[in-house]
């Protein structure tokens, strides 16, 4: 017998009556749906019997309710002209009584038909007049067994619980009832089978500890073994679990969190950073353009801009060919959603130009891309950038190898890549233990074309990671849409744990 | 981009045998990946400054090159030819630049044409930005009478069969009828006149960069020889494609002959030209950036297997030649990523990292991070939502009408503005999870979007707190002493304090400001039945939203 079982047929045995699931299922603070499978397997090892049976149950309308509470319209009709000296005007009557309007009409029929009031015309008025000693009606009765919540209806109500039900005082609806009782010629051994622990204290009190009555007594042992219900308290997003855990690695490796705009000038989102103004990754098919209530910002650092303009147009003093391709002014201050995180990285050097210096950031990017399986139009990137002199593409290798194994990453293997941005540019994979070799995210030293308008000469790394590539791997998630996604239940029953 | 091969061509140009394996391994070393194999066909994907590469033929020299199978330079001798294009005046705004090359003895089966074509459509759509900077034409080098006239023409006097078709039809017809002139008219469109290609018999060519003629544009599998023009409007772009395409003809087995363009001015441009650039470099540099501590001998080998010229001069010097269709070097430093990848990124040893620095979080993460661990402690569960929104939430469905940032391209409409507030997001999430067990309490600690011209970048992104619970019953007390629990534990006990609000989002006389010393920095309140109904959500529902300071400290 599972503990489970034991818990129920304690129960049962306790109560030496017939007894429902539901009744069970509340003492023992279980569900309803675990009891009655715990009953039927007790029935198949004959230690219970189990019926089952579809009862009705009533519960009372709004208009019933009403009459449970102040009585029913004719009985107060009666107990007023009685008051009144046993015959009374109707409009008296009924203002003695207290009935609405309404219930003027109802408590009269009833009254009559009931044969507890006669009608007569006096005068042109309507007079009533008494002709029961006492009201008699079982339907009151009916009406407060079904507010008291009774489940049986009195022997001998049946009519007047008929007569409820017409009246649309009451609502009938059937229920399936489990009811179970232990099996009464297994009694003694199932006596036999919980005596063991059927005895000692069930709830310590402070009572008992302040006059120390505990002594010498055992406690009721309780099944401790049962599985927990599901509960609904709160926590965090497993995603969001995920970007702290990173953010933490991040700090680790001694890097500092900075911050930028979702919304960015083309400026800082393209141009410092070299992306050629008729890049396809600034048309309308790839990123985003806010257009409204402004579809253009400002430039404020004029210095800063000639010179961006002059590594676009002819290399400037960086020794580039640069684009060769008119700088347009138009273009640079259009505003967009940032389509990654680079910018921010921008940002920082901007304000940051000594060295050395290692920034990062976790945070949302966008891309016009339609919503499916793989494609998000929302996605965060966990990116960083280390500014230091003498480093060299070794080095990025390194800290990329250290950012890998700080996510848990042992395997990983290096493809020379291509951003505008960064030259050389590297791509790392990383070997997942389901999913194979999986893109993790791309990096590069900063070009002297980035790095040199802001007066930088030494050496920049810069790296990216798709954070949500990587949680969804950890997670087991294949759909790019999960990442947000909107079922509570699943998030209730999600956790990530690193 | 993809490039799709056929892989007995592709081996065959490569000239030694090898497994697919070892195949995918020296593209993915040479930048490029494997994305597919069927049968014979391999599909794969080169990265857009490897323009170079976007053919079988710039893809089988590349690995050529890398497996030592034929390194250096590639020799592309160029004859003259003698023929003459003259470029009239009046194209300066339109389309100046042409570039021309003639190819001899180029194999050609349907395969090849389709291949052909192929690299022609990759080059126009990335280098060429769709055509508008470049666009190649192909010719039957034997039909054509040259000289060729290159000259700006009305509209209406165009008249040709273009290519595919069998009908002759007009400027105008072909930019509102053809399927390419509808594609790319836009290029030429405001222009008064149109560029035309045509020759000394009057026979059209080409319209650039919409379509060719079928007269002279319909290569077939007779043509041995071609003629290639490229025109377009930034000569160094008009230059490297032309020797890009002309470099995968000549691989094909053809011959290359050069063509004198002759420019208004009186100015010969000999086209194509195919003497190497020369950029020399220090050893020094080299090896600061690698950390891969190389000798010249070593350099001038790794550059050689990415198919560069180069040779080691005695003053600690790499003097590099850098063939004609590369058009990514730009610096000294995109070179350097090919000795680089000619070194092998397979061969590269990780560096140890010995910047020392020491990190930490942004203030505004430790505050919403103490907001998150609060809520949690009152029993919310922590949701995360989109940025981008839909305006009929953050407006109609709210009964509100506060300003928003809105995109000009969005795919759909419930994706098409940023969230301006975090409340109707939540309030959205509730009523998509109507079959979710009750009582629902639920926030969101993220950023809001909100316009503001003062702004460099014309917005305030202000990060917020916001909370819900949906129940078959609930409570306005019980949320404002949640709130206060939140409140007093950011510090503000004392500080804070509730007054009563008027907005339509809320039940009239149940909604309140939040104060912070006389200062709004929130909103809490049961929400109207009519907002509820709009977002048909069944169940009552009380709400706040609190706004935290982006530097961190209130």
């Amino acid at each position: 017998m599972t503990e489970g079982e034991k818990a129920v047929l304690r129960a049962l045995a306790d109560q030496e009556r017939r007894v429902t699931a539901a009744e069970l299922a509340e003492m023992l603070g279980q569900k309803n749906m675990r009891v009655v499978s715990i009953l039927n397997s007790l029935s198949q090892k004959g230690l219970a019997s189990l019926e089952i049976r579809e009862i009705a149950s009533y519960t009372l309308t709004q208009e019933g309710t009403e009459y449970a509470e102040n009585g029913l319209p004719e009985v107060r009709l009666f107990r007023a002209v009685l008051e009144l000296g046993g015959k009374a005007k109707v409009d008296e009557a009924v203002a003695k009584s207290g009935l609405t309007p309404a219930a003027k009409g109802i408590a009269i029929n009833w009254s009559r038909k009931n044969g507890w009031l006669g009608i007569t015309k006096e005068d042109g008025t309507t007079v009533l007049e008494v002709k029961a000693e006492v009201p008699e009606t079982p339907l009151e009765e009916v009406l407060s067994a079904i507010s008291e919540g009774r489940r049986a209806i009195p022997e001998g109500l049946d009519s007047a619980l008929e007569e409820a039900i017409e009246r649309s005082l009451a609502n009938t609806s059937m229920t399936k009832v489990f009811e179970a009782e232990v099996t009464r010629e297994k009694r003694d051994m199932i006596d036999e089978l919980l005596s063991k622990e059927i005895q000692g204290i069930v709830n310590l009190t402070s009572e008992m500890l302040s006059s120390e009555s505990w002594r010498g007594k055992p406690f009721r042992p309780y099944n401790v073994e049962l599985e927990p219900a599901y509960v609904n308290y709160g926590k965090k997003h497993p995603y969001a679990e995920f970007n702290d855990w990173l953010r933490e690695i991040m700090i680790g490796l001694g890097f500092t969190e900075w911050f930028g705009p979702y919304v960015e000038t083309e400026f800082w989102g393209h141009d410092t950073l070299f992306v050629p103004q008729d890049h396809v990754s600034r048309e309308v098919q790839d990123q985003f353009r806010v257009v409204s209530p402004h579809d253009h910002g400002d430039i404020l650092d004029d210095k800063y801009y000639k010179a961006v303009k002059a590594v676009h147009e002819n290399g400037g003093d960086t020794g580039s060919k640069g684009w060769d391709w008119p700088f347009s002014k138009e273009v640079a201050t259009r505003l967009c959603l940032r389509p990654h995180t680079t910018p921010v990285s921008m940002r920082y050097l901007y304000e940051h130009r000594e060295s050395p210096q290692k920034m990062f950031i976790i945070d949302r990017n966008f891309r016009a891309e339609k919503l499916d399986a793989t494609h998000g139009q929302e996605f965060d990137q966990c990116e960083g950038i280390i500014m230091d002199k003498d480093l060299t593409l070794r080095d990025l290798l390194g800290y990329l190898t250290s950012i890998c194994k700080g996510v848990g990453i042992k395997k990983m293997k290096f493809k020379p890549g291509q951003f505008p941005f960064t030259e050389p540019s590297v791509e790392t994979f990383a070997k997942h233990d389901k999913l194979g070799w999986i893109e993790l995210g791309g990096s590069g030293i900063f070009r002297p074309e980035v790095t040199y308008p802001v007066g930088i000469k030494d050496t920049v790394l810069a790296w990216g990671i798709g954070s949500g590539r990587l949680y969804m791997a950890a997670m087991g998630i294949n759909d790019i849409r999960d990442l947000f996604t909107r079922d509570l239940t699943w998030l209730r029953r999600s956790a990530f744990v690193a | 981009m993809i490039v799709e091969c056929r892989i007995d061509d592709l081996v065959a140009l490569i000239g030694e045998k090898m497994s697919l394996n070892k195949l995918e391994e020296t593209l993915f070393l040479l930048k490029a990946e494997v994305e597919t194999v069927e049968g014979n066909v391999i599909e794969i994907e080169v990265n857009p400054d490897r323009q170079d590469m976007l053919s079988t033929e710039g893809i089988a020299r590349a690995v050529t090159s890398f497996l030592g199978i034929e390194t250096g330079l590639r020799k592309y001798p160029v004859k003259k030819s003698g023929k003459q294009i003259n470029v009239k005046s009046g194209l300066g705004r339109i389309r100046p630049f042409i570039s021309c090359s003639i190819v001899k003895g180029v194999r050609s089966d349907d395969e090849l044409i389709k291949e052909y074509m192929h690299l022609q459509e990759a080059l126009t759509t990335t280098h060429g930005r769709n055509r508008s900077k470049a666009s190649i034409g192909l010719y039957v080098c034997d039909d054509i009478d040259f000289p060729i006239a290159y000259g700006p023409k009305e509209p209406k006097k165009i008249k040709f069969v273009p290519l595919g078709d069998d009908v002759e039809m007009d400027g105008p017809t072909i930019l509102t009828d053809h399927e390419k002139g509808v594609q790319y008219g836009s290029i030429i469109k405001s222009h008064k006149k149109w560029p035309l290609l045509y020759d000394s018999s009057g026979l059209v060519l080409s319209l650039p960069p919409i379509i060719n003629s079928n007269d002279l544009g319909r290569i077939t599998t007779e043509t041995k020889n071609l003629f290639v023009e490229v025109t377009g409007t930034h000569l160094p772009t008009v230059d490297q494609t032309l020797n890009i395409m002309t470099a995968s003809l000549a691989d094909r087995g053809g011959r290359i002959e050069s063509v004198s363009v002759v420019y208004p001015d009186g100015s010969i441009d000999e086209t194509p030209d195919f003497a190497p650039e020369l950029m020399t470099m220090s050893i020094h540099k080299i090896n600061a950036m690698t950390g891969l501590g190389l000798s010249g001998s070593e350099i001038v080998a790794a550059l050689e297997k990415m198919g560069f010229g180069a040779r080691q001069l005695k003053t600690e010097k790499v003097q590099v030649q850098i063939p004609r269709y590369r058009v990514d070097i730009l610096h000294p430093v995109d070179v350097i990523e090919d000795i680089a990848i000619g070194y092998g990124f397979d061969r590269i040893e990780p560096a140890m990292p010995q910047t020392m620095t020491t990190g930490k979080a942004h203030p505004v993460t430790r505050l919403r991070n103490k907001v998150r661990d609060l809520m949690v402690g009152v029993g919310y569960q922590e949701v995360m939502n989109y940025i981008m929104s839909s305006p009929d939430l953050l407006r109609d469905k709210m009964l509100r009408s506060r300003p928003v940032v809105t995109t000009g391209n969005p795919k759909s409409r419930d994706y098409s503005v940023l969230r301006n507030s975090l409340l109707p997001v939540l309030l959205d999430f509730a009523a998509q999870n109507q079959h979710a067990d009750y009582p629902q309490k639920l926030f969101e600690v993220g950023d809001i979007a909100v316009p503001d011209e003062l702004m460099e970048t014309r917005i305030q992104q202000i990060p917020t707190v916001s909370g819900v619970v949906v129940d078959t019953s609930v409570n306005i007390t019980e949320l404002a002493t949640d709130i206060g629990f939140l409140l007093r534990n950011l510090g503000l006990d004392g500080v804070f304090s509730y007054s009563e609000r008027e907005d339509a989002t809320f039940i009239m006389g149940r909604a309140a400001d939040i104060l912070k010393s006389e200062e709004p920095i929130g909103m809490f309140g049961e929400i109207a039945p009519e907002v509820l109904t709009n977002l048909d959500l069944k169940m009552p529902v009380v709400a706040f939203e609190i706004y935290l300071p982006r530097t961190g400290e209130w």
